[in-house]
């Protein structure tokens, strides 16, 4: 396995378009999937991440690099001594300008996030969405996340009538 | 792995797969808004029925502290940091307990006494309970072993009863037993319970007890009625009751001044207190709970406390403080004047609301999920009243 600094494992991640990342194991392992591959050993040379092109894998890897607990000399986490309240609002500013893309992009990150089950790349991605969802009509949504009508017109009404006061 | 296949054989930018759209976006939704979902198309409105995802989405809501209010003589429920109603009542309804997303409710009248009953209002689901008017809820959680919800209740020998003793007694929802006696667990207690751990956790300010009962010979009655030892007389104590097995036993908790509530964040068992001038909130957190080791996390001072006197009215009573997390935020609830107003740790206002709500201990995390006690209750009514 590369190394690049002493203490520092290195991960290398493929895209199915054959770009190659070299990332610290412990940025990788923000990622639950890839540590359980890591975990359970079947990462030794290089990881292959199917379905996520390197488009997508480069901001992947850029979210992870900025939330990986960064360690100090003793190995404690520098969060915690680090005065913590500066260090999260950082973050949220970091993460408000991170998301700030394109539809098709953030549906990417989202599919990305829940294949690679990283919490917090997927809380932030969804957010949006769900926003959305919540304060618009029927016909925006359908049309927000391209999907059908697939109701005959006395049927919608139907289930409209049965969840009457959640369109009130 | 199976799920990012199924998730893969979508066309790209088409919108997001069902899989990822239903399991990872709908199922954040709050309740009112996936209600409404159901109506975009069929596949959504089957996926969005099944117990399966019910259960998901249920775990995935946050456990908000309640405000209620009162509305040309019904109730209404808020959660903090919401400017909607979850639910409108057209009762006068009191807030006993809540566990999940249901409520206990009851309603006193001069003829008949309390009157209990319990409503999710997610489902909109609402049934009388057959208790008697002389329990006390204490608390309600779900009995693991059985999946039953049940209610802790309290009931008071009275004066007139000569061979009567005080007893904790519970009830199972939906079940035909009357409450089954499980005897006193020798130390009076009272408030809205955390739940935590599978456990039910009541704080108990023993200084102000003892103020409260002057006329008892108070060393007489630690060591006889408490069962303290010498470590526990010193600090405050917390009655615990294990759901699983229903026994009661004590822990200790932090002496913080007076005016403190315990809640429930991030898995911990928390005690927030207020000190007057200031105003500055402390936040306790107990983290370890094996050990039972308490340590001071957050010291919020509100900002502009002059200013917000001006603007809103005094600071009300003590008990109008709350603490939760919503989202990885802390919010901490104050009451002052006739305005709800929520802070961020750093104790800046971040919203109010000004509708004379108060703010209860209790909390809900709302659900979705049909429960099988509802239909089996005598006047069980769905989506009828008395939602408004």
């Amino acid at each position: 396995m590369a190394t690049r600094e002493a203490g520092k494992k290195m991960i290398m991640l493929k895209s199915p378009d054959g770009m190659e990342f070299e990332v610290e194991e412990a940025v990788a392992m923000e990622s639950q999937t890839i540590r359980k591959m890591i975990e359970d050993d079947c990462a030794d040379t290089a990881i292959l991440i199917p379905n996520i092109n390197s488009k997508i894998l480069s901001r992947v890897i850029e979210y992870c690099n900025k939330h990986v607990p960064t360690t100090g000399a003793t190995g404690a986490a520098a969060s915690d001594t680090v005065a913590p309240a500066a260090l999260a609002e950082d973050l949220k500013i970091w993460d408000a300008e991170f998301i700030k893309v394109n539809r098709a992009t953030r549906f990417d990150l989202i599919q990305a996030a829940s294949y690679l089950n990283i919490k917090g790349l997927l809380d932030l991605t969804s957010q949006t969405t769900i926003d959305t969802i919540s304060d618009n009509s029927l016909e925006e949504i359908r049309s927000f996340l391209s999907t059908k009508n697939d109701y005959l017109p006395e049927e919608e009404q139907t289930i409209r009538r049965e969840n009457q006061w959640a369109f009130q | 792995m199976a799920k990012a296949a199924r998730a893969a054989a979508a066309p790209l930018h088409s919108g997001l797969p069902d899989e990822i759209a239903i399991w990872e976006i709908l199922v954040r939704l709050p309740p009112k808004s996936l209600l409404r979902c159901r109506a975009v198309c069929r596949a959504w409105r089957s996926a969005t029925s099944a117990r399966d995802f019910l259960l998901a989405h249920h775990a995935r809501q946050p456990a908000l502290p309640i405000a209620c209010g009162d509305e040309n003589g019904g109730s209404r429920y808020y959660l903090a940091a919401q400017l909607q109603p979850v639910a409108r009542l057209d009762r006068a309804f009191c807030l006993c307990a809540s566990c999940d997303g249901l409520l206990l409710l009851s309603e006193y009248s001069t003829a008949t006494g309390d009157r209990f009953s319990i409503c999710n209002p997610a489902t909109r689901q609402y049934a009388p309970l057959p208790m008697r008017s002389d329990f006390i809820p204490l608390g309600m959680y779900r009995h693991r072993p059985s999946g039953e919800y049940r209610i802790l209740m309290h009931r008071e020998a009275g004066f007139l009863a000569i061979d009567g003793q005080d007893a904790c007694y519970i009830f199972a929802l939906g079940s035909v037993q009357p409450p089954r006696n499980i005897g006193w667990p020798q130390v009076r207690f009272s408030g809205v319970p955390v739940l935590l751990h599978g456990s039910l956790h009541w704080h108990l300010d023993k200084h102000r007890y003892l103020e409260e009962h002057w006329h008892l010979d108070k060393y007489r009655y630690l060591e006889e009625h408490w069962h303290l030892d010498d470590h526990m007389s010193r600090s405050n104590i917390i009655v615990v009751f294990d759901t699983r097995t229903e026994t009661f036993r004590k822990i200790c908790a932090p002496v913080v001044p007076d005016n403190n509530k315990l809640f429930e964040m991030d898995g911990m068992l928390g005690m927030s207190g207020f000190n007057d001038p200031g105003p500055i909130i402390d936040i306790w957190m107990m983290q370890d709970y094996e050990n039972e080791v308490w340590a001071l996390k957050y010291r919020v001072e509100l900002k502009n406390a002059d200013h917000l006197l001006v603007q809103f009215g005094r600071f009300v009573e003590h008990w109008n403080v709350a603490v939760a997390s919503c989202d990885g935020d802390v919010l901490v609830l104050v009451k002052f004047g006739e305005c709800l107003l929520q802070f961020d740790i750093n104790g800046k206002l971040v919203c109010f609301n000004r509708k004379g709500l108060c703010l209860a201990q209790h909390r809900l995390k709302q659900t979705l999920v049909p429960h099988t006690f509802f239909p089996t209750l005598d006047g069980y009514s769905m989506n009828a009243w008395p939602f408004i």
